[in-house]
C-alpha cells in the first residue's frame, strides 16, 4: 500500500482511537497531549503494535519527547516508515 | 460487653451475586429462600454444570479506556466496592491519607485474561500479548484499581488462602482498625472465574455437584443426604468498617459491629479438611468477641455440599459448641449462591449482618433428608423471619487449611439500620 502522509497517518489515529477507546476525532487534534485523551504509556504500546500490523512496519525507535503529543505519535511513525 | 471506641462497625455493604445484585437484593433473596444457582454451558466443554451466574456483561458501565485493564473480576470488584463505599456514605478516601485501608480476597483473580492469552499463545501462535494483559490478570489487580479510583493510600492487601480468602482480608482489616493502625477499611473478596479452563480444572477434582435434572437451583444441597458436591459461583462483595469513634464523628448510622475475628490452619493435608483447625478458628472468634458458644443464635456454615467436607465441619462445630449445639440454628447458604470461592466468606458474612439486621435465620435450602452424619440443628428449607439475632458466627474452610471464623453482633449503642421487606419477600 502507499505510504501515508502525516495527514493522513493523523487521521488513521483518530480514526483508530476513535474505535478502540471512544476518543472522538474532534478531541483527538495534534497537538492534544496524550495524557489529555486519558491515553497512557500502555495504551499508546498498543496503539504503536497496532500500526506497525495496518502499515506493515517495524518501529525499531519508539521514543518520544515528554508530555507527548498525537503528532509526535505521527512523527515517530513517519520516522520508522522513512527507515524502512 | 462494654463499649470501646475501636469497635469494628460495618457501615456499608456491597454485593453483586447471583442472588441478588445490591444488599437488599440479597436479603430479599436469602429471606425467601431464593435459589441463583443455574444451568452453565460452554462450547468448549461436553458437560452442562450448575452455576451461580450472574447474567450481566458489567462491560458497558466501564468507558472504553478503563477496560482494558479490568477482566471481570476487576469489574464486580469494582463496582461491589463503590456500592459500600456509596451505601455508607463516603466521598473518597483521600483525606484519610494512610489511615484507610483496603483488604481483598480472590481466589483466581483475572484469570479468564490470563487463560485466554494461553488460548492466543498456543493456538494463534502469538508471541507477545497486548500491553495490559499482565495487569489485567494479576490476583492483585481488582484492590489496585479501586484504590486508584477511591484515593484508598494506607495498606491495600490481597489475601489468597482459597475459599477463605475474603474472610482473612475481613478479619485482617478489623484488626488493623482494632488496634489503632487504621479508622476505615474496606474489605471483602471478588471471583469471576467461571471459565471453561477453570471449571474442567476443578473438574479433576471429582468434587462438582451434578445439575440437578429437575430442577437446577437445587443442584448445591449441603449436609443433605443426596448432596453431590459444590457449586461454583462468581460474584463480590464489600464492607466498609470503620472505628466506632470514626462513625460516630462521621455520624452514620451502622448495620452491625464486628466482633470477632479466628484464624487457624490445619497443617494437616493441602484438600483435605481437618476439624480440628476448623474448631480452633471458631475458638479464636468466640475468644476475640468475648462470646460463649450458647450466645450465638445463629451460625452460618461453609458446608460446601461435598461429601467429604460437610461431615467434617459438622464435627468441628459439635467439638465447640458441645451441649449446646443441638440448639444451635445452622444453615449453609452456599444452597443457594454457591461457592463464591474468593467473595464466599464475605457473602456468607454479608448474611449473618442481615440475619441480625432484620431478625430472621437464613435457611440451607433443598435439605429434605439430612444426612446421618451431619445432624445439626438446621435451619431447613425456608428461612426464618422474626428471629431475633443477637450474634452470628460464620466459618469459612479454605484449600490448604486456613480456616477463618467471623463473629458479628447487634450493635446497641450506635444507630442501626435495617432493611425493608419486600412484599414478595413476605408472601
Amino acid at each position: 500500500m502507499a505510504k501515508p502522509d502525516r495527514k493522513g497517518i493523523l487521521s488513521m489515529l483518530q480514526e483508530f482511537l476513535d474505535e478502540r477507546f471512544d476518543i472522538s476525532p474532534a478531541s483527538a487534534k495534534a497537538e492534544t497531549p496524550l495524557h489529555e485523551l486519558g491515553l497512557d504509556s500502555m495504551m499508546m504500546l498498543d496503539v504503536m503494535l497496532e500500526f506497525e500490523d495496518r502499515l506493515s512496519i517495524k518501529l525499531n525507535d519508539m521514543s518520544m519527547p515528554r508530555d507527548a503529543t498525537l503528532a509526535d505519535v505521527v512523527t515517530l511513525i513517519e520516522r520508522n516508515m522513512g527507515s524502512d | 460487653m462494654s463499649v470501646r471506641p475501636q469497635d469494628v462497625l460495618i457501615t456499608g455493604i456491597g454485593v453483586l451475586s447471583p442472588i441478588g445484585s445490591s444488599v437488599s437484593a440479597l436479603h430479599d433473596s436469602l429471606l425467601a429462600t431464593r435459589s441463583g444457582i443455574r444451568l452453565w454451558q460452554s462450547p468448549s466443554l461436553s458437560k452442562s454444570l450448575p452455576a451461580g451466574v450472574i447474567e450481566e456483561d458489567f462491560a458497558p458501565r466501564f468507558s472504553k479506556l478503563e477496560l482494558p485493564y479490568l477482566d471481570r473480576c476487576s469489574q464486580l470488584a469494582m463496582l461491589a466496592a463503590g456500592q459500600a463505599i456509596e451505601d455508607a456514605g463516603i466521598d473518597g478516601f483521600a483525606a484519610h491519607a494512610q489511615r484507610a485501608g483496603l483488604y481483598y480476597g480472590s481466589v483466581a483473580g483475572g484469570v479468564k485474561t490470563e487463560h485466554d492469552w494461553v488460548r492466543q499463545f498456543h493456538v494463534d501462535h502469538l508471541e507477545v500479548s497486548r500491553p495490559y494483559t499482565i495487569m489485567a490478570s494479576m490476583l492483585n489487580a481488582a484492590p489496585a484499581l479501586i484504590s486508584i479510583r477511591h484515593q484508598i493510600l494506607g495498606p491495600v492487601i490481597t489475601n489468597s488462602s482459597a475459599c477463605s480468602s475474603s474472610g482473612a482480608a475481613i478479619g485482617e482489616a478489623c484488626r488493623a482498625i482494632r488496634d489503632g493502625h487504621l479508622d476505615i477499611a474496606l474489605a471483602g473478596g471478588a471471583e469471576a472465574a467461571l471459565t471453561p479452563t477453570f471449571m474442567a480444572l476443578w473438574g479433576g477434582l471429582r468434587a462438582l455437584a451434578e445439575p440437578d435434572l429437575a430442577d437446577v437451583g437445587r443442584s448445591c444441597r449441603p449436609f443433605s443426604v443426596d448432596r453431590s458436591g459444590l457449586v461454583l459461583s462468581e460474584g463480590a462483595v464489600f464492607f466498609v468498617l470503620e472505628s466506632r469513634k470514626h462513625a460516630e464523628q462521621r455520624g452514620v448510622d451502622c448495620y452491625a459491629r464486628l466482633s470477632g475475628y479466628g484464624i487457624a490452619s490445619d497443617g494437616y493435608h493441602i484438600g483435605s479438611p481437618n476439624s480440628k483447625g476448623q474448631a480452633a478458628a471458631l475458638r479464636a472468634a468466640l475468644q476475640d468477641a468475648q462470646l460463649e458458644p450458647a450466645q450465638i443464635d445463629y451460625f452460618n456454615a461453609h458446608a460446601t455440599a461435598t461429601r467429604g467436607g460437610d461431615p467434617v465441619e459438622v464435627e468441628a462445630i459439635r467439638d465447640v459448641f458441645a451441649n449446646v449445639a443441638a440448639t444451635l440454628p445452622v444453615s449453609s447458604t452456599k444452597s443457594i449462591h454457591g461457592h463464591l470461592l474468593g467473595a464466599a466468606s464475605a457473602i456468607e458474612l454479608a448474611a449473618c449482618v442481615l440475619a441480625i439486621a432484620d431478625s430472621f435465620l437464613p435457611a440451607t435450602a433443598h435439605l429434605e433428608q439430612v444426612d446421618p452424619e451431619c445432624d445439626l440443628h438446621h435451619v431447613a428449607g425456608n428461612a426464618q423471619a422474626d428471629h431475633a439475632v443477637e450474634h452470628a458466627l460464620s466459618l469459612s474452610a479454605g484449600f490448604g487449611g486456613t480456616n477463618v471464623a467471623l463473629a458479628v453482633s447487634k450493635e446497641h449503642d450506635l444507630r442501626t439500620r435495617t432493611l425493608l421487606r419486600s412484599d414478595e419477600s413476605r408472601s
